[in-house]
């Protein structure tokens, strides 16, 4: 069913025109100019791949280098302050030519400004190369190697360099290197999940059988694996002509929309470039029609811009965010595009895998019955005994049984590994088994070796039963043990009596009900349940020397003695019933999308919590209320459990019906690409989906949603390829811890962007008043400059560190329409509250600077002309003193520092108080989070070196500042602290208020 | 992560709007109600006000801190400036000798500037002191008493003094302009340390000098007397008269610029500031032109 749907899918795009698998291995060896026995030609090889290429997927188009680079250049707030390089060069130009006497001044500004905007696109620019860069390694890791016949002779090359027509042999392990028609077989089976998204392996033969090359048991296709068993095979298709080459090019054509971040950060953009540009074209008219000349007005509205701009913030988003993902990266989530970190917080519903994701992707025992009673294994990832009873005879003959009827082996040279994980030779099931009785009964392969096999009929699927003959490890007893295991009903049938604590009782009708009961209980748990029986054959008629013929079945194959069923599960992980319930808690709605059995994907949901234990689905309401399906309310269930072939005849709405409705909902014997509908279903609903997936089928899903998540280990590369996240344990439970980080990440890019935003305020305002007051400049755009690209990048980078204040994962996840990362409480908390108390700080220190120069506050009012007259040489004080030009200016710049420093301090104020938002500082504690200090310590440092370093280079305006003006501004920065403690204390306390309502951000 | 944004219709957007300025289901205006519109009001007005209170209160604490009469630093004023007068907005005297427009303004500057150093006013406010030593007055008992200030006579201005009759004032209707030289005043400034100090003038660079011309101080030699130090502010010292000096350009050639430069010469004073142009000394730029 599976793979006609992929052939649909592929179809309807391109159609697959081959015959190889129709052709008989002459005509082959024809068509491809090969031979069997000897393989192509070197020379011919050589030739073939230059024609074709090498044989690997072309990666998906990237964006050129250059391109990305230009949009950081004109991205974000870089357009605004191109404009304001623009202005100033404008400027320099007509003062030039009006031979002003220091046009200079703009003609750097505009370079400096250009540098900015430079020096920080170069910078993100960087930051995203380097996260490309980790996972361009990632997917070149592990060089593919095939055994190819060339020349006659095998040889090893890298699987790249194969070429149509190669001969190419194939091992269980192995992944299939190319397309491959096969043309000799053994007990061949490949994995094609990948492909198709089934979990059972497949047969492979040489025989054709099926007209569709996608259904047909002769061509093993590029990228499944082998599992078991050995072939050979003529390479038909290479690189992107492969199946799996076309389905991964379809990938590309799904669209590829904005993170929530990224709208967010650009909703920002806007909000702030808005309110730049609005002020700035206010004073700008306000400043002509109080008769500035155009050029003073065009300068200042440089500087209202420069002011409005938070230059370094985009930077330190980016830095944040790769923080994060480095962070995250340690905890097995490996973020390909910075921005799905903070997706991944946002996230309202997971689709999930089962196999692997969920569970350990590993047959288990879990449960066994004999002596007619139930008994649960342990199934964690560890474990190291079996604590079940196991003093009963029966247990003793069932052990046994488990352990010679069993062709499983443990590689050579594991003794070391724990049980768990060391590597078998043997199917899935006989894994299982092998790997329970090693922990239960300690070397089986010692029990096996003194218990010599003599004879032995594998498994197959018209007996349903495997059958082995031993001698066994007593000295006294001269009989041979046959032992069997199978189908449970096949086995039943084949008994006569039944083993009850050790001793053999009659089969009848009580005793085969009490099988039924325990049979149907361990099915109904989704678990694959095998019957075990024995008999010791009577030394009289079967001596020492008897010869077993398995072809004639020599020997007694029924009334043998019943002893006991073991049933086996893919157990999930231990540690995702905890991540689900987290999830559950933090709002996030978990679905599993599975190709597995109803039964099986619903009692693994269930043991995962996925659905709890309270909630019913359809099925059990009717069940229990002994009604017909139909009868029952659908929107009583809280859970579903979704067949693909249901969901194949559902309209839209029904499916819209269905995510609605259930807040439980398991998908099962889905195939990959019903996960794509599934994914856009969800999206209907207006969820920030997840998707997990591991095959190459899935890629089309991982691009459709909003943050598609790789599984490391299993994955393949196009899923890696499509994804935007990794995940390199393969575990469900490290989404859950990233999505802890993603949110967290959220609500510090919130607290960092409230402390940038505030001191812009503090910025503007110096012009502001400088324009309607004509006082002397307080503030320099240079200066501006220092305190957005120096003093404050490293606090605000700092805030990335700080612990979450709450339990963020008790919180529903954030509305995307309503919950913004700006909204207006933070624009107005920062720029009305926190930004005009710091200016009215600052300007108290500026203030006191030219007041004991001379200039009293009253006489700086309307100075502006004349202060900066070039030709005005004895501008008079409040003292009757008198100041040349070069005096006033060297003055103004004092100001500049006063001013900048005044600002740092109250921004340190500022950093300590964004270290909550709810909180009060006392509960976060001031020292939890190390990098704060860290950013407070470079913050006065850099403030420091800026005025006594660089206080005599005069192109930076800075001046060294006397000591004790650090201090004017210090009594507003306790001011700012107290005034926002206040605030959250009322937060606090009146939950839902007005307050909380308008001040909460 | 493909997401389509919602597209609404123009209607749409416009109800929307309509909605927001006025929403007559929760009585919102602007996206509030009354009751919240009254609350945000009030609140910035008793959280502006306290604002203003504190600025208002910090710079009243500030300016009680700060000395009437003396400010509290003076570095930056170690070397005093130097000014011309007339002074206009460039540093320039620059007239046609012939059309009287083009100089009566700077005549008119130079009356109004000279108009406190008439001998009558002089005489009124001012002492006579003892010249070629400070002038000090230092306080005694009181702190902060008024000070006297030297008599200034304006006639050592010579032919600069402007004394004359109205029409040959101060030299420019005959092409020989006068200006004026003063010092900056600087609070309790010592210049010259004892020694006399004078003014002197050149020719910007050397090799130009020649066709500037000879020129006359005035007083003779450009000497500035110490009596007129130390000046002690505004407040104590209400009518001090700035010592000034008159430099006359007798013969300057017409027709061209001549860039003028004049310097105090005082011990101890370096007037060799690389940034500050104006520092102890003054450079304009004098033009004369004849039809």
């Amino acid at each position: 069913i599976q793979l006609l749907e992929v052939t649909q899918h592929v179809e309807t795009h391109k159609h697959i025109k081959s015959d190889d698998h129709k052709l008989s291995t002459e005509e082959l060896e024809e068509k491809y100019g090969t031979s069997i026995s000897k393989g192509l030609s070197s020379a011919r090889a050589a030739e073939i791949l230059a024609r074709d290429g090498p044989n690997s997927l072309t990666p998906p188009k990237a964006t050129p280098e250059i391109v990305k680079f230009l949009k950081q250049m004109v991205g974000g707030f870089s357009i605004l302050l191109w404009i304001g390089a623009a202005f100033s060069w404008i400027s320099f130009g007509i003062q030039f030519a009006q031979g002003a006497e220091s046009p200079f001044d703009n003609l750097y500004l505009g370079v400096v400004l250009a540098l900015v905007v430079i020096l920080t696109g170069i910078f993100a620019y960087y930051q995203e190369a380097k996260s490309t860069n980790i996972m361009a390694s990632f997917s070149k890791m592990i060089p593919q190697q095939a055994l190819v016949i060339r020349d006659a002779e095998k040889k090893e090359l890298p699987a790249d360099q194969l070429v149509v027509g190669d001969i190419v042999e194939i091992k269980g392990g192995d992944r299939i290197p190319a397309d491959i028609r096969l043309i000799f077989t053994q007990g061949c089976k490949v994995d094609n999940s990948s492909l198709t998204g089934e979990s059972e392996p497949q047969s492979r033969s040489c025989d054709f059988t099926h007209e569709n090359p996608l259904e047909t048991r002769n061509i093993a296709f590029y990228s499944t694996t082998c599992v078991e068993g050995t072939a050979t095979g003529i390479v038909i298709n290479t690189g992107d002509r492969t199946i799996i080459g076309r389905i991964a090019s379809l990938a590309s054509g799904v669209g590829n929309g904005k993170t929530p971040i990224a709208i967010e950060i650009e909703h920002f953009v806007y909000l702030v470039a808005g309110v730049a540009i609005s002020i700035g074209v206010l004073f700008f008219i306000i400043s002509v029609s109080m008769r500035y000349k155009i050029l003073d007005s065009i300068i200042f509205l440089i500087g209202i811009i420069v002011a409005n701009v938070p230059e370094g913030l985009l930077a330190t988003v980016t830095v944040s965010l790769s923080l994060t993902a480095k962070r995250m990266a340690k905890k097995n989530c490996l973020v390909k595009n910075l921005e799905a970190v903070e997706t991944l917080g946002s996230t309202s519903i997971i689709c999930s895998d089962k196999t692997g994701t969920l569970t350990q992707n590993r047959m288990t025992v879990a449960h066994l019955w004999f002596d007619d009673q139930i008994y649960s294994a342990d199934t964690s990832e560890d474990q190291t005994t079996q604590p079940f009873d196991q003093s009963s005879q029966t247990w003793t003959a069932l052990s046994k049984i488990v352990t010679l009827c069993n062709r499983a082996e443990f590689r050579p040279g594991q003794e070391n590994l724990p049980v768990m994980k060391r590597v078998v030779v043997g199917d899935a099931s006989e894994t299982a088994l092998l790997k329970f009785a090693e922990v239960v009964l300690g070397d089986v392969m010692d029990i096996r070796a003194r218990n010599k096999k003599v004879a032995e009929i594998p498994f197959n699927s018209t007996n349903k039963f495997q059958l082995s003959i031993h001698e066994t490890d007593d000295r006294n007893d001269k009989r041979f043990l046959l032992v069997m295991k199978g189908a449970p009903e096949r086995i039943l049938e084949r008994c006569s009596t039944i083993m009850i604590n050790g001793k053999e009782e009659p089969l009848d009708s009580e005793k085969a009900e009490a099988f039924q009961t325990a049979y149907m209980e361990l099915g109904g748990m989704g678990e694959r349940v095998l019957g075990f029986c024995h008999l010791y054959l009577p030394e009289n008629e079967f001596p020492d020397t008897y010869p077993f013929d398995t072809d004639s079945m020599n020997f007694p194959t029924s009334n043998l003695c019943f002893v006991g069923l073991l049933s086996m599960i893919d157990p999930p992980r231990s540690t995702v019933p905890d991540a689900v319930s987290k999830c559950r808690s933090a709002g996030i709605k978990v679905i599993m999308v599975t190709g597995d059995h109803p039964i099986t994907a619903k009692a693994i949901a269930k043991s995962v919590g996925i659905i709890s234990a309270t909630s019913e689905t359809v099925e059990d309401m009717a069940k229990r209320l002994n009604v017909p399906v139909e009868r029952v309310d659908r929107r009583q269930a809280t859970a579903a459990v979704v067949n693909g072939m249901e969901l194949k005849d559902m309209s839209l709405q029904q499916l819209d019906e269905v995510l609605c409705n259930h807040s439980e909902i398991v998908f099962a014997r889905t195939s990959p690409q019903q996960k794509l509908i599934i994914v856009e279903g969800c999206q209907r609903q207006g969820a920030v989906v997840a998707v997990t997936g591991d095959g190459v089928n899935d890629s089309p899903a991982l691009k459709k949603a909003d943050i598609g998540i790789a599984m490391g280990i299993a994955g393949s590369d196009a899923a890696k390829n499509a994804a935007d996240m990794v995940l390199l344990d393969d575990n469900f439970a490290s989404i859950v811890t990233g999505v802890e980080e993603g949110r967290l990440i959220f609500d510090n890019l919130k607290k960092t962007i409230a402390y940038t935003l505030t001191k812009n305020i503090a910025e503007l305002c110096p012009f502001l008043i400088y324009i309607i007051a004509s006082i002397p400049m307080p503030i320099g755009t240079i200066t501006i400059l220092f305190i957005d690209l120096g003093t404050d990048i490293i606090p605000s980078v700092a805030l990335a560190y700080e612990k979450a204040e709450s339990d963020i994962m008790n919180r529903r996840p954030r509305n995307k329409s309503k919950d913004r990362l700006v909204n207006e409480q933070l624009a107005v908390y920062s720029y009305l509250h926190i930004g005009i108390m710091q200016s009215v700080g600052a300007f108290v220190t500026y203030f006191t600077v030219y007041a004991e120069q001379g200039f009293l506050p009253t006489t700086l009012l309307g100075v502006r002309v004349n202060w900066e007259s070039n030709a005005i040489n004895d501008f008079e004080d409040s003292y009757g003193q008198e100041w040349t030009k070069y005096q006033r200016t060297y003055l103004q710049w004092t100001g500049y520092t006063a001013f900048f420093v005044s600002i740092t301090i109250q921004q340190v104020a500022d950093l300590i108080i964004r270290k909550t938002r709810r909180n009060s500082i006392f509960q976060q504690g001031l020292f939890r989070n190390k990098v704060i200090w860290v950013g407070i310590f470079s913050q006065i440092g850099i403030a420091l070196i800026l005025t006594y370093g660089l206080g005599h280079v005069t192109a930076l305006n800075f001046t060294p500042l006397r000591f004790q003006y650090w201090f004017v501004a210090v009594p507003f920065a306790i001011l700012i602290w107290v005034y926002d403690e206040v605030r959250k204390l009322f937060i606090r306390r009146y939950p839902g208020s007005w307050w909380d309502k308008n001040m909460y951000y | 992560m493909a997401r389509d944004k919602q597209k609404r219709s123009c209607g749409q957007v416009l109800a929307e709007w309509r909605a927001f300025v006025w929403d007559p289901r929760s009585r919102q205006v602007l996206g509030r109600t009354a009751t919240s519109w009254g609350l945000i009001l009030l609140f910035y007005l008793l959280f502006y006000g306290f604002l203003a209170g504190l600025f208002a209160l910090t710079m009243w604490v500030l300016l009680q801190t700060v000395d009437p009469h003396v400010p509290k630093y003076q570095d930056r004023l170690a070397t005093p400036g130097m000014m011309i007068r007339p002074r206009t907005e460039t540093l320039d005297v620059a007239f046609n000798v012939s059309a009287a427009e083009t100089w009566q303004h700077y005549v008119r500057l130079l009356h109004d500037f000279l108009e406190p150093y008439n001998d009558s006013v002089q005489a009124a406010r001012n002492a006579a002191c003892r010249p070629g030593r400070y002038h000090e007055q230092p306080d005694e008992a009181v702190p902060n008493v008024p000070k006297r200030a030297c008599r200034f006579a304006r006639s050592a201005l010579g032919p600069c003094a402007g004394l004359g009759p109205p029409g040959t004032a101060f030299g420019y209707a005959a092409g020989r302009p006068c200006v004026l030289l003063k010092v900056n005043r600087v609070i309790n400034y010592f210049p010259g340390e004892n020694k006399s100090i004078n003014v002197v003038c050149a020719a910007k660079r050397e090799e130009d000098a020649a066709r500037l011309g000879e020129m006359a101080m005035f007083p003779p030699n450009g000497t500035i007397d110490l009596m007129y130090f130390p000046y002690y502010g505004k407040r104590v010292h209400v009518n001090y008269t700035q010592p000034v000096v008159a430099v006359q350009f007798l013969n300057a050639t017409a027709n061209e610029d001549h860039h003028v430069e004049c310097r105090l010469n005082a011990a101890g004073l370096r007037a060799d500031d690389e940034r500050d142009k104006f520092a102890g000394r003054v450079a304009f730029r004098l033009r004369i032109n004849r039809d």
